[in-house]
């Protein structure tokens, strides 16, 4: 089977990103939207005065909103859905994250294969969050559907004060 | 919320199941438009069906994750602290399914003055299929023993016995 990881993928390997804050701090309303979506209403999300009485010592965001926090930024100016309008586009970014080199592999597919956390604090509404990325590793497994190629990628969070948040390891699947 | 002790808890039991669904492409919109994710597989049924061969539109796994870290998160409570939780992304979930969230308590390690427990977790549909297996560690404190810091930092935990 063909062999994806090329030198030319080898060399992102321990690549880093710099610290990214998230485009808007932490908003009440992001937070409502979110623990809505993920039909989760305590009121540690919402109830100041309860949660005032926790060892948060107010509201906070659910546990891994952290990494969800990295959004498109204000002052980039090209729309994302533009390239919907290509038709050779298939709805694949190879740009896993902001501030890395995008993977240099043409399997049409890229999946999330799973995240693995540890954590150490909640975001609190005003919080800006921040993150820095890394390429851990990225190796071939040939399966009976083809080869895949999975990219792990470790994503530091923690807030602009230097709180920490959580750590996580992201598993990407090319295929 | 539950308040529990290290000592209360025994290897083998399971932590209560949390059930979501069943689920609508009104779900995975609500989320894909919450996270601002435009991929197509979660809203476009020919691009999904058709392009990618797949079953229907399909519920995210970003989505499934926060199912599984309110699960365990519930059961530590506001004294315990969900410190370590894995999953993979192997089976799909689609519109229609029902899911369920379980746990089950594999190990306990006295990491003295606290407790670590470890948990198998999963993500169960209607017909069975577990396809979201993982694992999770939870920090307890011990009875009458000190509080579990927060911010949580590792540090705090004693060397593991055996």
């Amino acid at each position: 089977m063909k062999n994806h990881v090329t030198d030319d993928v080898r060399a992102i390997i321990g690549a880093q990103s710099s610290w990214n804050e998230a485009t808007n701090a932490v908003e009440a309303s992001e937070v409502r939207r979110f623990f809505q979506a993920i039909i989760d209403p305590k009121p540690v999300y919402w109830d100041e005065d309860q949660a005032k009485e926790t060892r948060y010592g107010g509201t906070i965001a659910p546990p891994a909103f952290a990494v969800h926090a990295f959004r498109r930024g204000t002052d980039e100016t090209i729309d994302p859905l533009d390239a919907g309008l290509d038709p050779e586009f298939d709805g694949v970014s190879r740009a896993l994250r902001p501030g890395l080199p995008s993977v240099p592999i043409a399997l049409p597919r890229v999946l999330n294969g799973g995240y693995e956390y540890e954590l150490f604090s909640y975001p609190r509404v005003g919080d800006r969050i921040k993150c820095r990325s890394t390429y851990r590793d990225i190796y071939q497994r040939d399966g009976k559907t083809g080869p895949m190629v999975f990219i792990v990628i470790e994503d530091e969070y923690a807030t602009a004060d230097g709180r920490p948040l959580l750590k996580s390891l992201n598993t990407m699947i090319m295929r | 919320m539950t308040t529990i002790c290290f000592e209360d808890v025994e290897v083998s039991q399971d932590i209560p199941s949390l059930f979501k669904g069943p689920m609508t492409t009104a779900h995975i919109m609500r989320w894909s438009a919450a996270m601002e994710n435009w991929h197509p597989i979660h809203f476009d049924w020919r691009f999904a069906t058709e392009q990618h061969k797949l079953p229907d539109v399909i519920v995210n796994g970003s989505w499934k994750q926060h199912v599984m870290l309110q699960l365990v998160a519930d059961w530590a409570g506001e004294t315990g602290w969900l410190w370590k939780i894995r999953f993979q992304f192997r089976g799909m979930n689609v519109p229609g399914d029902t899911l369920e969230a379980w746990g089950r308590v594999v190990a306990k390690h006295d990491r003295h003055p606290f407790g670590v427990v470890d948990l198998q977790i999963g993500l169960k549909n209607q017909k069975g299929d577990d396809g979201t297996p993982g694992s999770a560690s939870v920090v307890l404190p011990k009875r009458n023993g000190p509080a579990v810091p927060y911010p949580f930092d590792p540090r705090v935990l004693g060397p593991q016995k055996g």
